[in-house]
């Protein structure tokens, strides 16, 4: 098993390279391309025409495009993405502070899903040409219908206002400090046991975590509902039925886990509509992310800090995508081969 | 406090649980060990607003600091930060009139106003200990500028050539022509005081990590995008402030906001919707003010697109306008309609000018420039959504009172990045609705900033202009300085170079409890802050 995971592991290293290498090229042509301009920001009002080019100079912005990438690669691949022109600090030292949160919130977001889609999707499944199905659809249609984003504002309404039992502003609360260890909260608070500050982050964590999850889990579930229908009619549930199993028993210990195959698919591929739902959650609830760095960097035509954020995001789907890629051949003896 | 009954579910036919409910001290007693259990596994019940702590005050406040080298940049809505943890050598007070800080003298030592003596307090020392002196300012102003184009200070102190550097608190501010309005920039963006040995030792980098400046209060921590936790200096020279631990909460959000203020979790929350704050008025416990302060709404022209160098199309777009109605409309009519491009107590103010609604008037020029409601003039509007309150819905209006003379404006949505590259590329494809921040109410920074021709950032491209500008920016007679600039904003309004529309509002919500000082200039300085 070891070795397959390996070879799993390598095989995608290997295609890593060129795919960062032709995104990194991409998104530097295309943002070069658009018409925006990086200095107007830097620039006070008193400027001059003189002062812009030297400045234009001094950025490096003068030089021919393929000459910009080139230099851009190089420091790149030194681990040097180059300087925010917004925050005067350099993209990887912004970008470490940033991506630790946005994991951490989405993430717990998947956990939530998924403790709301697995039940949910069975339940579903169950209800399938019953007399209750059509209540259950309407209620995940409407789910579906909701985006994350007005899933914050519902629920800071009903937990931050009208009952207000849960924090909706900030990654931890007043008074709490996060020691810098690993970036994620709620690992370091722990490995420096300060439990109490560890129940204040997981309690900021919620509401967020809760908004991408409500907008995601739908899909898990209708996936999850669609999968077991197709599980329910193949030749080893009747198997398992003649070997006189239970119901209960043949849908948790057997179809569900046929079922997982399309839905950790179905989560690999849409887990960037989580990031892309932590965009707007992580401004609403003032989440020190990625996702919050990304609109204030489109705001101020930061491009090299877009750049960074094009990047990191590509590599962290490719993560995703071998991390899909190991648990497909985990679950599924079929794919273990090399 | 809100609080909810307690709920919970027990068996009904559990005979022991029902006998132990009906025994009043035993039904205390599970009842409490419910609510202790449940407590202790819900810490978050904190979230709820807790007894007042007054040495404290949290802020939810819409934007972030980019960087904490106050020299760099030029934004006007984290002046309330960079004021709070730098001071300034000179502050506008809530009435704007110019007051001592840093700096507690200023004179000119020439009739040419080319050299400006300035005194320092000696009591001002750095959050570090080390105290502030004329290198530190002179390092800040002057030499900071001209060594590194990015830095925004250099820019707004454009004609400072050096600063003499007399004793640790006197020195003489060279500048290379006459700048008779020099002190204003003393209280203005960018023009902070840093710590030189610190700057030098650290670099750029290391001061934004850890920045120290000669505020009433120290940055203690920055969770970028998400809080700033200011403490109270001990040794500030004003005196130690009576709220000790401030804490800006970054909430883009407006909605989010909201909450905030009126779940009772921060004590009071900054530019909120207008009718957010009508209804929040409604609240108990929560104060709300919506006051004008010193930026104007207005509408810049760009000379150089089509059809806007018609003066009669220009004069129709001006006098088709009700600002009355829109004041009322969206400001609830604390916004003061303007005639000129500055508001009312401002010294360039010309309070017997007076620019009207007229709608036939507005027929009558557009008919002169070959338009009408059956043959209407069309062009782009630009404007931005939620950079200041109801902008979009007033770009719609706007929009709508136009229509019915035959203008016919469509609007598109921008954001303030887009719309500062394309006047400085001279790529705006319309006139733009704008709020024209000015903290400090004079002519130069309204007018003579809107209207010089040369600034790269200018929509209104008359060359023309460019002496009368230089003339008002070196005229050291200041009687004579605001009369020359009365008569631009009377002859820019006439003409409609660009169209004042109303003096900008600020909206502000706060716990009762609190006695902020709000400014004229729309300074939010928790310094200024005390609780009943």
């Amino acid at each position: 098993m070891f070795q397959i995971i390996s070879a799993i592991v390598l095989r995608r290293l290997l295609l890593a390279i060129p795919t960062l290498l032709l995104l990194s090229l991409v998104v530097f042509v295309v943002l070069r391309m658009l018409p925006v301009d990086p200095l107007a920001m830097l620039l006070p009002a008193s400027a001059t025409a003189a002062d812009a080019a030297a400045l234009r100079q001094q950025l490096g912005f003068d030089k021919p495009i393929p000459q910009q990438f080139l230099i851009w690669l190089w420091k790149a691949v030194n681990g040097n993405l180059g300087s925010s022109i917004n925050f005067r600090q350099p993209v990887v030292q912004l970008m470490l502070a940033a991506v630790p949160a946005t994991l951490e919130l989405t993430l717990t977001g998947l956990l939530l899903a998924l403790v709301i889609s697995v039940p949910g999707g069975v339940l579903a499944f169950v209800l399938h040409q019953r007399r209750h199905e059509a209540a259950a659809d309407l209620i995940v249609a409407l789910m579906q219908s909701i985006p994350s984003f007005l899933w914050s504002l519902l629920l800071i309404l009903a937990f931050g206002v009208f009952w207000p039992v849960l924090p909706f502003s900030g990654r931890v609360g007043d008074g709490v400090t996060l020691p810098d260890i690993t970036g994620f909260a709620l690992v370091d608070l722990l490995l420096v046991g300060r439990f109490e500050a560890w129940l204040s982050a997981v309690s900021h964590l919620l509401l967020p975590a809760l908004a991408l999850a409500l907008g995601f889990a739908p899909l898990v579930i209708r996936v999850l509902r669609s999968s077991l229908i197709d599980a329910a009619n193949e030749p080893y549930v009747e198997v398992a039925r003649l070997r006189g199993l239970s119901e209960t028993r043949i849908l948790w210990r057997h179809m569900l886990k046929n079922a997982s195959l399309p839905t950790i698919t179905m989560i690999g591929v849409q887990f960037g509509f989580l990031f892309g739902g932590a965009l707007l959650v992580e401004m609403i609830f003032g989440f020190p992310g990625v996702g919050n760095l990304m609109v204030q960097a489109v705001k101020g035509n930061d491009l090299p800090l877009i750049q960074g954020i094009a990047l990191i995001f590509c590599v962290l789907m490719l993560v995703i995508t071998v991390i899909v890629d190991v648990l497909y051949a985990v679950l599924n003896p079929r794919l273990r081969t090399l | 406090m809100m609080t909810g009954p307690l709920h919970f579910s027990a068996d009904p036919h559990d005979a022991d649980v029902q006998l132990a409910l009906e025994d009043p001290a035993r039904r205390r007693m599970i009842l409490g060990s419910l609510a202790a259990g449940v407590g202790a596994l819900m810490p978050w019940k904190l979230a709820r607003a807790e007894a007042l702590d007054k040495s404290a005050l949290s802020i939810a406040y819409p934007v972030d600091v980019p960087t904490w080298d106050p020299n760099a940049l030029s934004i006007p809505t984290i002046q309330n930060l960079y004021q709070s943890v730098f001071d300034s050598p000179l502050r506008y007070s809530p009435q704007l009139t110019l007051q001592p800080r840093q700096v507690t003298e200023w004179k000119w030592a020439d009739d040419k106003a080319t050299r400006l003596e300035i005194s320092l307090r000696d009591d001002i020392v750095f959050h570090d200990g080390t105290r502030l002196t004329m290198d530190d300012v002179k390092f800040s102003l002057a030499d900071r500028g001209k060594a590194d184009k990015k830095l925004i200070v250099g820019g707004m102190l454009n004609t400072v050539s050096d600063i003499e550097v007399i004793s640790p608190t006197k020195g003489v501010i060279v500048f290379n022509r006459p700048t008779p309005a020099a002190p204003i920039y003393l209280a203005f963006l960018a023009a902070y005081v840093v710590p030189k040995a610190y700057m030098e030792r650290v670099g750029p980098e290391g001061f934004n990590a850890k920045p120290i400046g000669a505020g009433p209060y120290q940055m203690v921590e920055h969770l970028r995008g998400s809080r700033i936790v200011l403490e109270a200096f001990d040794k500030y020279w004003g005196g130690s402030p009576s709220i000790r631990q401030v804490v800006f909460q970054i909430v883009p959000e407006a909605s989010a906001r909201v909450a905030l203020i009126e779940s009772g979790r921060v004590g009071l929350a900054t530019q909120l919707p207008m009718r957010e704050v009508q209804r929040l008025a409604q609240k108990t416990g929560i104060v709300t003010k919506v006051y004008p302060f010193s930026s104007v709404y207005m509408i810049r022209i760009p000379s150089y697109v089509t059809p806007m160098d018609n003066d009669h199309v220009r004069s129709a777009m001006h006098l088709a306008i009700d600002k009355a109605a829109l004041s009322k409309a969206f400001y609830g009519g604390v916004a003061k309609p303007l005639s000129v491009m500055t508001p009312e107590g401002t010294p360039s103010y010309v309070a017997d000018f007076n620019y009207s609604f007229d709608k036939t008037k507005a027929l009558a020029e557009l008919n002169a420039a070959g338009f009408g409601p059956s043959n209407p003039v069309s062009f782009t509007l630009l404007s931005t959504n939620g950079v200041f309150p109801n902008d979009y819905d007033l770009a719609r209006a706007i929009a709508g009172m136009w229509k019915t003379v035959g203008i016919n404006a469509s609007i598109e949505e921008t954001t303030p990045a887009k719309l500062i590259e394309a006047a400085q590329n001279g790529k705006l494809t319309g006139p733009l609705l704008y709020s024209w921040a000015n903290s400090t109410g004079d002519p130069e920074n309204y007018a003579g900033r809107i209207f010089d021709p040369r600034l790269r950032f200018s929509t209104w491209k008359d060359m023309s202009l460019s002496p009368r500008i230089d003339a008002l920016m070196t005229e050291v007679d200041e009687g004579k300085r605001m009369a020359g600039y009365k008569q631009l904003n009377v002859e820019s309004s006439q003409k409609s170079w660009a169209i004042p529309l109303l003096q900008a509002v600020e909206t502000v919500a706060y716990s009762s409890t609190l006695e902020p000082t709000l400014f004229g200039n729309g300074y939010i300085l928790p310094a200024e802050f005390k609780y009943r």
